[in-house]
């Protein structure tokens, strides 16, 4: 292959603006007329992104690996959710600016009434159930809300510089009168924690606990790690965003089997995933890797979680894979 | 009353409208199309205000937006906007100089438009808006690992492109078409 700088100096003479220079200068008439033209429309309530909203059904949208991993809209699991906050300042903090933004930071789900109240109190028409772990609410609750409001809430996401716990924003100007924000706060086995938050029409039954007997969340347990982790049988070796032809090479040569988890992708890719099928036997070169795990009772075996094709982001982290793991 | 989002917004246009024009005019045939999408571009940035990253990361994601304009465009889904003539005048002043148009450089652009659109896209993000890796990655919103093995491939299928069409760098990396002499 050519050197990349012969490359760069091939394309750059083709640019019809040349590199570095501006195009029009914004105190031209045009582009004047045209700053007028956009701002003379309201820029209106279409303040976020169209995120789809994602009500799981049968499958339940679960989040591999990533400690303080992110999922738009269906549940957020994470280890330590529920744990001890040793350290931290307090279970949970919502406050409220003057565009009626509530800003939530959770560590701790255990006091599931204490937030209803400050979810309520601050204009978040918000139900909280705490579930211990292989139970369930009851379903159907109440109908779910289809036409979910593009920039309701944001993507949970990690509180800057701590391990555990995460922080989402909800826009209270987009609740309508007779919707409830329904938030299911789950332990579950091995440690962690999990929440599904789900818009629904009122009313709202009461949480009634049944036994889980839906089909297992899978659980961010101890015994399922993330092989490319520092330790780990791919340390040191990136296999998110690669085909599968380019990951086997690698995993050869370390001496590891490869077996496989078939992931689901809910509609709009809002991240998280579930869990299609494992198996060992192969499947297409061509097919997309977005993490390895491992099982700590079998060593030399890494399971690679793959699709039959490439999305614009990846799932297991609801983005890049930079932005939840530092290795 | 003065409201924020305006000031932000006039000042972000202000700052980025150099770029995000020459972003359009480099990638457009016509001053029209190019007038479109800067013309959507600023029209979506502004009704997507609440997203708009402060600091230098702006000009990165009105390129994301550019690009998505962009290749709607191609798929004839942008209505044309309605636009004054003075913004398709200033854009068609930006094609009146023609990039040079010598034998080899005809060549390369030949084989620079038969790559597929996202080889091209990476190729001129790093050529012609000077991005790195990392702001690649912020701008198409992948990873920069993404960005590195997918760039390789673009550099690679470029390559391969311009030895079957024959064009060669000469070792001053003029270039030239093969079997010219010096």
């Amino acid at each position: 292959m050519k050197h990349i700088d012969e490359i760069e100096t091939m394309v750059r003479p083709l640019a019809r603006v040349a590199p570095g220079r501006h195009g029009g200068s914004p105190s031209g008439a045009g582009a004047r007329t045209l700053l007028a033209s956009i701002t003379s429309e309201d820029p209106g309530t279409a303040v976020a992104a169209p995120r789809r909203a994602w009500r799981y059904g049968p499958r339940r949208l679960v989040l591999g690996l990533a400690a303080a991993a992110v999922v738009a809209t269906g549940v957020v699991v994470g280890p330590g959710l529920l744990q001890d906050g040793h350290g931290v300042s307090a279970a949970y903090a919502v406050t409220r600016d003057a565009d009626g933004i509530v800003y939530i930071e959770v560590r701790d789900f255990r006091d599931a009434a204490g937030l209803q109240k400050r979810l309520r109190d601050l204009g978040v028409p918000a139900i909280v159930d705490y579930v211990p772990a292989d139970k369930k609410c009851g379903e159907p609750r109440a109908t779910y809300v289809r036409d979910f409001p593009p920039g309701l809430y944001s993507v949970p996401e990690n509180i800057p510089g701590e391990r555990t716990g995460w922080r989402m924003r909800i826009d209270t100007k987009l609740f309508k009168p007779g919707q409830t924000f329904v938030w299911t706060i789950t332990d579950l086995p091995g440690g962690g924690g999990g929440t599904s938050t789900i818009l629904m029409h009122d009313p709202v039954a009461p949480c009634v606990l049944v036994p889980d007997d839906t089909p297992k969340m899978k659980v961010v347990d101890s015994s399922s790690r993330r092989a490319t982790r520092k330790g780990g049988s791919l340390a040191g070796y990136r296999v998110d965003e690669k085909t599968v032809g380019e990951v086997l090479p690698e995993i050869e040569k370390r001496g590891l089997k490869a077996t496989y988890l078939i992931m689901a992708i809910p509609p709009g890719n809002p991240g998280g995933f579930g869990e299609l099928r494992r198996q060992d036997t192969p499947v297409g070169d061509d097919w997309i890797v977005w993490e390895a795990e491992e099982d700590k009772g079998a060593p030399g075996v890494v399971r690679l979680l793959v699709t039959d094709k490439r999305y614009d982001r990846n799932p297991v982290y609801g983005g890049p894979r930079d932005d939840v793991i530092r290795d | 009353m003065d409201d924020p989002r305006l000031a932000r917004f006039e000042a972000v246009y202000r700052e980025t409208y150099g770029q995000i024009t020459a972003y359009a005019v480099r990638r457009c045939d016509s001053p029209q199309d190019a007038a479109d999408i800067v013309a959507e571009t600023f029209t979506v940035a502004w009704r997507r205000i609440g997203e708009l990253p402060p600091g230098e990361e702006a000009v990165l994601w009105l390129y994301g937006v550019a690009r998505n304009v962009l290749a709607n465009h191609r798929r004839g889904e942008v209505r044309r906007q309605a636009r004054s003539v003075e913004l398709d005048a200033e854009m068609a002043d930006l094609y009146g100089a023609a990039p040079d148009s010598g034998v080899a450089l005809t060549a390369i652009a030949e084989v620079f438009r038969s790559l597929p659109d996202d080889d091209r896209e990476l190729l001129s993000l790093v050529a012609w808006e000077g991005l790195d890796r990392h702001q690649i990655a912020t701008a198409l919103g992948v990873s920069r690992n993404a960005v590195r093995i997918r760039l390789h491939r673009a550099r690679r299928r470029f390559s391969r492109a311009l030895a079957e069409a024959g064009v060669r760098p000469t070792p001053e990396s003029r270039l030239v078409p093969a079997g010219r002499s010096l």
